[in-house]
């Protein structure tokens, strides 16, 4: 299972975009509710590679972000899906599906 | 006790304990260092301080104001590694999965083997050691000089070994990783290479040195028959009291030399025989044979300018320049150590003292027999 997991992780990294477009496109989110979101699931990851990543989605213009005060601390980074970033989610979306159906028609 | 640092993280102030300073730092760093390609570094950075400052803020409390050395660790853990998003997924990268810190060498603050300079005896090998393992360092000390000692000096030259493929710690991150895995074996041999390579180059200059004196030697060579040319034509006095001098040189010298020799032999003989030299005994775990050639390496260290001296005397007596002003120097030197040892090393007083009483013992009875 886990020589599976390890085959399979350049997937889930490619995916990880895929995924967070899906996460900001369903809610304003920070940045800590991305990660509490993904813990559970085997896209699991880090602040160290959550960063680095939305800050690229945001120069391609696919998320933004807003300033929003907290209750305890500095205000905080609320993300969002732009137009364009809505556009690219469904792309990725149709891909996706083609990509199953590819998979299904090798049979099981 | 711990010393606190104070750090602004994005415009906050937050106290660190400095360990915990050090590994953040080392931290950030990182990070800085993998994002350098990227045109949002200056985002993520920022970013990264404030999460790591939120994180901080989460461990205090009123009556808590400080954040401990354990708690950012774990906060570094938690943050994970930072990698830039902007890389081509290579085929091979095995990214996105929740990740051990195991799987990821060159990210975690992850423990490294170092040399430790602050506080080392020798190399900083046994320092290294004890805060790789965490424990105090005069214990380390200890199981090196008992496993020394079992092992018939094996462990000696695993020393040796060590001493060579450990780097010292020299940075504020390196110190940080001295204190919290072990290297990978690819790093290790590039380690040892590297060192060796320095290694290399310290020889290579020891060799490029002699070569030099080599050099010094014949111009001086030649300056002297040039000298002793320009001498004969200028007065025989002139160079009669230049070669007493340096006959001077030479017998003083040799004297010296033949009085360590004698000493080498001496302290030879009582180490072999009683485990001391000139009352000293052995420091604790050092075997006989290391002794004996640290013995001998001293000797020759002292004997060589000797030499150097009575060979120079023959060949260059008549200009007391540069290499009598060297040797002289030598000497003083010399001279200083032996009154240093006499004055404040009662088992060397003893022994110049017998020896002092056996040379008057042997003049008088000289003196008397031919009287």
């Amino acid at each position: 299972m886990d020589n599976i997991s390890e085959k399979l992780a350049p997937i889930r990294k490619g995916l990880l975009e895929f995924v967070i477009l899906k996460i900001v496109a369903a809610d304003k989110v920070y940045v800590a509710d991305i990660l509490k979101l993904l813990s559970p699931t085997q896209f699991a990851t880090q602040e160290g590679t959550l960063y680095p990543l939305l800050s690229k989605l945001r120069r391609e213009e696919l998320v933004d972000y807003e300033w929003q005060e907290s209750e305890a601390g500095p205000p905080r980074k609320y993300y969002k899906l732009t137009p364009k970033g809505r556009t690219q989610l469904a792309t990725l979306n149709d891909y996706w599906k083609d990509l199953n159906r590819t998979l299904a028609e090798f049979g099981n | 006790m711990q010393k606190v640092v104070s750090i602004s993280l994005n415009g906050n102030s937050y106290q660190l304990e400095e360990p915990g300073y050090e590994q953040l730092h080392a931290y950030l760093e990182r990070a800085e260092a993998r994002l350098r390609d990227s045109p949002d570094r200056a985002e993520v950075m920022a970013d990264l301080e404030q999460a790591v400052g939120e994180k901080c803020r989460a461990m205090l409390s009123p009556h808590k104001t400080v954040v401990t050395s354990i708690e950012v660790e774990r906060i570094i853990t938690e943050m994970g590694p930072v990698e830039s998003a902007d890389e081509k997924p290579a085929g091979a990268m095995d990214d996105g999965a929740p990740k051990s810190a195991s799987s990821y060498p060159g990210y975690q603050p992850r423990k490294r083997l170092f040399k430790i300079r602050e506080g080392q005896m020798f190399t900083g090998v046994c320092n290294g050691i004890a805060a790789y393992i965490n424990v105090d360092v005069t214990w380390v000390r200890i199981a090196v000089a008992l496993l020394t000692v079992f092992s018939g000096g094996g462990l000696f030259l695993a020393y040796l070994v060590l001493a060579f493929i450990i780097p010292y710690a020299e940075t504020a991150e390196d110190r940080a990783a001295a204190f919290g895995m072990p290297f990978n074996t690819e790093e290790l041999i590039s380690r040892a290479k590297k060192n060796f390579e320095e290694f290399g180059q310290q020889y290579r200059w020891r060799r490029e040195w002699r070569r030099q004196q080599r050099h010094w030697n014949r111009q001086f060579r030649h300056m002297n028959e040039q000298l002793r040319a320009a001498t004969a034509h200028a007065g025989p006095m002139v160079g009669q009291s230049a070669r007493v001098i340096g006959g001077i040189f030479v017998v003083i010298a040799a004297l010296i030399g033949a009085l360590f020799a004698v000493a080498l032999v001496l302290a030879l003989f009582s180490l072999v025989t009683q485990q001391s030299v000139f009352g000293f005994g052995l420091p604790h775990g050092m075997p006989l044979w290391i002794a004996i050639l640290v013995l001998v390496g001293v000797y020759i260290a002292i004997s060589t300018p000797l030499r150097m001296i009575r060979h120079g005397g023959h060949a260059s007596g008549y200009h007391p320049g540069w290499g009598a002003l060297h040797s002289l120097m030598w000497i003083g030197f010399v001279v200083l150590l032996f009154w240093a040892s006499y004055t404040f090393f009662p088992g060397v007083r003893e022994l110049v003292d017998q020896l002092m009483w056996a040379a008057n013992l042997t003049a008088t009875t000289i003196s008397e027999t031919i009287v």
